[in-house]
């Protein structure tokens, strides 16, 4: 395994330079760049740097994007590269090395979508290349990785830096979060968030010697395993959802499953703790996936639940008192069972099957108790395809950034964190003078 | 109190106490007036109460007593809970003659009483209709010729014997059951209101899912509770308004509530006298001085306008509003009926609004 694991270190260095260096440096001095000039009318050209699972969910995305084109690619893994080619569909230019990606001119903006150990060295050259960046959640890999990119951020004020954590861009997690906005939910307290699979989560491997490359996931060199590849997304809709990010974690994990090699927690739970006192208990599992994926944002005058493509809007059955007389206003024959009620109202009305039974059917009624509450109804959008959309209107038009600087580091910062209070086993509080 | 505690201390302690309890009595006790509003989950329904008073403390406790009191009609009127006063009934009333709490005899009597006036478009024995239309599974489904030809055979209120003096009930067939569905929740506000009443709370609302309502008294500034009826195709707008005070009013209606076969939509509500599901109407809502009254009135949508008129024309002092299909295009048209005998109670309110409000009633 280990030379295996060399031959793969190898490989990314070659490409990667110093990137497993804690900071690195810019190649280009600031002075030397210029941000790429995207009129509202031309093409929006890209590179895309790394093809593998997630970069191609990506490109799948962005060749929908209208106004957007893949000029070039850059993987090291040739089975990568052939998928990358051939997603893009636009005949891009393959480079091996990134910095000759970067290096070409026509280039507007890049998407970085490598392990987690290179984001911070290839956004830096990036924005040193006077290109646009789309990089992959999570942000960056170490502390002290934050305060290069903050520096190079702000010396590139021109240029987007939008970070890809797409529940941003997902219509069902706006709304909940309008509806938290609104104080449907009340005073939010609690968030409980799990993903549980019952999975190695391994990548198939061909050849022995491309293990580290192509399960980068396994291990600690490379990644920041479920808390960064998992937890992250559920990290960042908890922030939303509070309006704030933790203050400390404490957390629990290990390697007690599947005892195959690898580096990173098979299982992890954390607690982190917000300003408010407001609490996220987050749990990943590789052994069972009964309760799979979702988050709960619980408040006290009601719960919101989401799963992939559904959320369920449930009533905390609390007493109101008022001073004085209020406005009554009562509609009668528009009766909510508490059958619906227990199984939630569905936010989005196409969450509820259409062959259904009646509390189903009472279910997608229900929906309209929330129109009436002055929650509107919008369609379910694919937020890969949204959040790039997003990306190229931020870059043309100056649209705000869907997901940007402040909450791709709360999101990484919230990781670090939560992997160290796993490692340590003690309480990890966040730096009294952070951002 | 210990013996060693100093004198001095007892009396701050008793002092502070007593302090205390007078700004939170002030505070609770103020003239000043309170609005509480609680829901509570029973009988498959939500109930709603908002009641106005000058203490929040009484209003919280009375509202507490209210949804107790509809957990234990819950308990005891349920057929889906094998322990409860009514599966007892359902299981054993075709054995031998079942002595039944009072307040459910009374129940059962005016349940049956109604099914009589109405010809058996009301009946609390249509459970096993119900059922064999899939409605207690949860899906809908169209039973066959045979199965509905059995499931009738066992529905009939004339089947339910009472024995007011020893208060027993007893089937005469086997295969009987009540379902009180389509009474109790009415029931239920009634009593709601009787507890509201007794605490002297005068202004309050009482819904039993927003499907029967009592409004007792009215809302401070107001001359009656505000009512707002939906469209019978879109719950988001409003049909109608009414103003209700020291009155009821249940409503039964489609909405949401069918499901569509081979090209073909029906109603969750069914004819216990053909074992059909209800066509040609799209809701109901019905005026009386009681719930448990307007909510088993509230199946006039079964008797549909012209028999309704007939049952009017004995029947005093109820008000019934129709909404029936008057095109493809979701559009409705509204008939209001009311009893040949009709006057509201002293220091009651049934008040329409907008084209209602002028509108000759038959």
């Amino acid at each position: 395994m280990d030379d295996q694991g060399e031959v793969t270190r190898r490989e990314f260095l070659k490409t990667a330079g110093a990137a497993t260096a804690v900071v690195v440096l810019p190649r280009f001095s600031e002075g030397e760049s210029q941000p790429a000039a995207v009129s509202p009318n031309s093409r929006l050209n890209y590179g895309i740097i790394g093809t593998g699972t997630e970069g191609c969910t990506l490109l799948r995305a962005f060749t929908r994007v209208p106004g957007a084109h893949c000029v070039a690619t850059s993987d090291i893994y040739p089975p990568n590269q052939k998928k990358g080619i051939e997603t893009a569909g636009s005949n891009p230019q393959l480079y091996e090395d990134y910095r000759q990606l970067l290096d070409r001119k026509d280039i507007d903006a890049v998407l970085i979508a490598t392990p987690l150990n290179l984001h911070a060295s290839m956004l830096l050259d990036t924005l040193s290349a006077g290109k646009h960046v789309f990089i992959e959640k999570t942000m960056f890999f170490k502390e002290e990785e934050e305060a290069p990119i903050r520096k190079a951020v702000a010396a590139h004020p021109g240029q987007i830096v939008q970070v890809g954590l797409q529940r941003r861009s997902d219509a069902l997690y706006q709304y909940a979060m309008e509806m938290i906005r609104a104080g449907a939910l009340g005073k939010v307290m609690f968030v409980r968030a799990q993903w549980h699979r019952n999975s190695d989560w391994r990548r198939p491997v061909p050849d022995a010697k491309f293990e580290r490359l192509i399960n980068w996931r396994m291990y600690r060199e490379y990644s920041g395993g479920l808390m960064a590849e998992l937890a992250s997304h559920q990290i960042d809709v908890a922030n939303w959802a509070i309006g704030a990010e933790p203050v400390s974690v404490v957390g629990t994990g290990g390697i007690d499953y599947w005892k195959d090699g690898r580096e990173t927690c098979d299982n992890a739970q954390t607690i982190f703790e917000y300003p408010g006192g407001q609490k996220l208990l987050w749990s990943s599992i590789l052994c069972n996936a009964r309760y799979d994926f979702n988050e709960q944002i619980m408040g006290d005058r009601g719960t919101i639940e989401i799963t992939l493509g559904k959320g369920l809007f449930y009533t905390e059955h609390v007493a109101k008192v008022s001073q004085g007389a209020s406005k009554e206003n009562w509609w009668a024959g528009a009766t909510v069972t508490e059958a619906a009620e227990q199984q939630g109202l569905p936010l989005f009305p196409e969450t509820v099957p259409a062959h259904e039974g009646f509390v189903a059917r009472e279910q997608r009624y229900a929906r309209e108790w929330l129109i009436r509450h002055g929650y509107k109804t919008i369609p379910a959008n694919d937020a890969w395809f949204e959040e790039l959309t997003n990306f190229v209107a931020s870059v043309r038009d100056g649209k705000p950034v869907a997901c940007g600087l402040d909450q791709g580091i709360a999101d990484a910062r919230a990781v670090i964190y939560g992997n160290r209070a796993i490692d340590t086993g003690k309480k990890v509080f966040w730096p009294k003078t952070t951002g | 109190m210990g013996v060693f505690t100093a004198p001095w201390l007892v009396a701050f302690t008793r002092l502070t106490w007593f302090a205390a309890s007078c700004l939170y009595l002030a505070d609770t006790m103020s003239d000043e007036l309170k609005r509480y509003e609680a829901t509570h989950a029973s009988m498959g329904t939500k109930f709603t109460v908002a009641a106005y008073g000058g203490d929040v403390r009484l209003l919280a406790a009375t509202v507490e007593q209210v949804f107790e009191e509809i957990d234990r009609l819950h308990e005891q009127m349920t057929r889906y809970q094998p322990g409860s006063e009514l599966s007892f009934i359902n299981r054993e009333g075709a054995s031998f003659p079942v002595r039944v709490e009072p307040g459910l005899l009374a129940l059962i009597e005016k349940s049956l009483r109604h099914s009589e006036d109405m010809g058996g478009a009301f009946d609390i024995t249509v459970g096993p209709l119900m059922e064999a239309w899939g409605f207690f599974r949860g899906q809908g489904r169209v039973p066959t010729q045979e199965e509905l030809q059995s499931v009738l055979k066992c529905i009939g209120y004339q089947r339910v014997k009472l024995d007011p003096s020893n208060r027993t009930i007893h089937f005469d067939l086997s295969g009987i059951e009540l379902d009180l569905g389509g009474i109790a929740k009415g029931y239920a506000v009634d009593r709601a209101v009787s507890i509201l009443s007794e605490n002297g709370i005068t202004a309050a609302l009482v819904s039993s899912g927003m499907s029967s309502i009592y409004a007792l008294g009215a809302p401070p500034g107001e001359e009656g509770w505000k009512i707002i009826l939906r469209d019978p195709f879109d719950s988001t707008v409003p049909a109608d308004v009414v103003y209700l005070k020291n009155f009821a009013m249940s409503t039964s209606g489609n909405y949401n509530q069918f499901f569509k076969l081979g090209g073909k939509t029906y109603s969750h509500i069914m004819d216990p006298r053909t074992g059909m599901p209800v066509e040609n109407m799209l809701s109901t809502a019905v005026f009386l001085a009681s719930a448990t009254d307007s909510e088993a009135l509230s199946k006039l949508y079964v008797l549909g306008v012209d028999a309704s008129r007939q049952y009017l024309a004995t029947h005093a002092n109820i008000q019934a509003l129709f909404y029936l299909p008057a095109g493809p295009e979701k559009q409705f048209k509204r008939v209001l009926i009311q009893s040949a005998s009709y006057s509201l109670p002293p220091d009651s309110l049934v008040k329409f609004t907008g084209d209602l409000a002028g509108s000759h009633i038959a």
